[in-house]
């Protein structure tokens, strides 16, 4: 069944599906699994593959494995709510990415980084595959699986915000200097 | 090139995602207005900060190889076909499709609607909404509208023969503040459809004929930013206004295609 194609393409995009999973899930241990779920998957329904752009096929695939993370996480945070509320919840991090965290703190991507994970899910991915990946508008929405007029909306507004942010973090910044 | 329409094609532009005849008014447009030349900038200022390199996370070595692992026990079970080379994106810059290109390319994608198959497509009526403002938003962030310019209704009517099911009556209504500017061809959600272009001052109008009985093309009426859509019947055809006319000139000119024979 499984078909050794999928495993080269995988591999050829593997730092595009990591990254990806990455920003969608926040930390090391789901973006890796998430990954490989997806990569499990995909072999499985290689057969459903019917031509067109192969790379937005997987990050397709590899997207709703994090997705699917993201719901029963969301889940489970719900369940443990009565002695474990708040974000953190949602948001479970690892030793190892607070230290990367605070190492990245220190560079420039930080400030950057920190107001693109504060966007809601829909407008960072978009971002992401946009601006980190490099994809086309179809590509994206391939990707996504919603028409191409989405794709640019929600580019529009996840920029419009992220201006928005930064903007008023730095009037923040400038009054705390007064 | 006005502002309205400048600010619109900059994101699209910023993205090459425009073809040359856009991206060169574009530019000529910008060259000369400051505030749109101070909001590319802006643009362009966000862009080169998401372009960091640390906002890229490599897959750890781990990854590579827990994949290459599960890779190799797969394949004991055997292989398939290659598919073709998948880096379509070598492709050089000047083959960029225009947006509108694009979009009916992709309306019939169907190795998306197969790897669809398991999610319900969650609202028909809200993507045919969605695509009839997206249609005239970018059919008026193009050098031009249409397709086949003209304003005979000889010209336009037969122009359509051949490319859908079935023509739809086309009228001029100059006389009345309508004029007929030509048509194009369209999609909306996986149908190909007939548009009727007119202008009405500054105002583009575009009506969307249904190819036939029973069509997806069937709205309520909707507004979205400043643009609506007026269901309406021409001839023995069922169709849709979309315009940013004001509410009283849209119902004048609802009533003209209405009453058209």
């Amino acid at each position: 069944m499984a078909s050794a194609w999928v495993g080269e393409l995988a591999q050829r995009h593997l730092d595009a599906a990591y990254n990806l999973g990455r920003w969608l899930l926040g930390n090391e241990q789901d973006a890796a699994d998430a990954v490989h779920d997806a990569y499990v998957r995909a072999a499985r329904s290689a057969h459903t593959y019917a031509g067109g752009d192969a790379r937005a096929w997987w990050l397709a695939i590899v997207r709703n494995c994090c997705l699917a993370r993201l719901s029963s996480r969301r889940r489970d945070a719900q369940v443990q709510s009565i002695d474990a509320p708040g974000v953190a919840a949602a948001l479970p991090r690892s030793a190892d990415n607070e230290v990367e965290d605070r190492a990245a703190a220190a560079q420039s991507g930080a400030r950057i980084a920190a107001h693109l994970r504060a966007l809601p899910v829909e407008f960072r991915e978009t971002l992401v595959l946009r601006e980190i990946e490099d994809l086309s508008y179809r590509e994206i929405a391939d990707v996504l699986q919603v028409p191409i007029g989405t794709v640019m909306s929600r580019l529009a507004r996840g920029r419009a915000l992220l201006q928005h942010a930064l903007a008023a973090a730095d009037t923040q910044e400038a009054s705390h200097g007064l | 090139m006005d502002c309205k329409t400048a600010l619109a094609l900059l994101e699209p532009y910023l993205d090459n995602e425009l073809d040359r005849a856009d991206a060169r008014e574009l530019e000529a447009h910008v060259d000369t207005c400051t505030d749109c030349a101070a909001a590319l900038t802006r643009l362009g200022d966000l862009r080169q900060s998401l372009r960091d390199q640390t906002l890229r996370h490599a897959a750890p070595p781990e990854l590579r190889e827990r994949i290459r692992a599960a890779a190799a026990g797969a394949n004991a079970s055997g292989a398939a076909p290659p598919p073709r080379s998948a880096s379509r994106r070598v492709m050089p810059q000047w083959t960029r499709l225009a947006a509108a290109c694009v979009l009916a390319f992709g309306a019939g994608g169907v190795s998306v609607h197969l790897w669809n198959s398991g999610q319900v497509r969650a609202n028909a009526q809200t993507q045919v909404v969605r695509d009839l403002f997206a249609s005239h938003w970018r059919a008026l962030a193009a050098a031009t509208p249409v397709d086949v310019v003209s304003s005979d209704r000889h010209t336009v009517k037969p122009w359509f023969a051949g490319k859908v099911a079935e023509s739809p009556l086309v009228r001029d209504f100059a006389e009345q503040g309508f004029a007929l500017v030509g048509g194009r061809l369209d999609y909306v959600g996986d149908e190909r459809v007939a548009v009727l272009v007119y202008r009405h001052g500054q105002h583009v109008i575009d009506v969307f004929v249904a190819p036939r009985a029973g069509s997806a093309l069937m709205v309520e009426t909707a507004e979205q930013r400043g643009y609506a859509l007026t269901p309406v019947q021409l001839g023995n055809q069922s169709a849709v206004i979309v315009s940013d006319m004001d509410h009283e000139e849209r119902s004048r000119f609802a009533q003209l295609v209405r009453s058209a024979q």
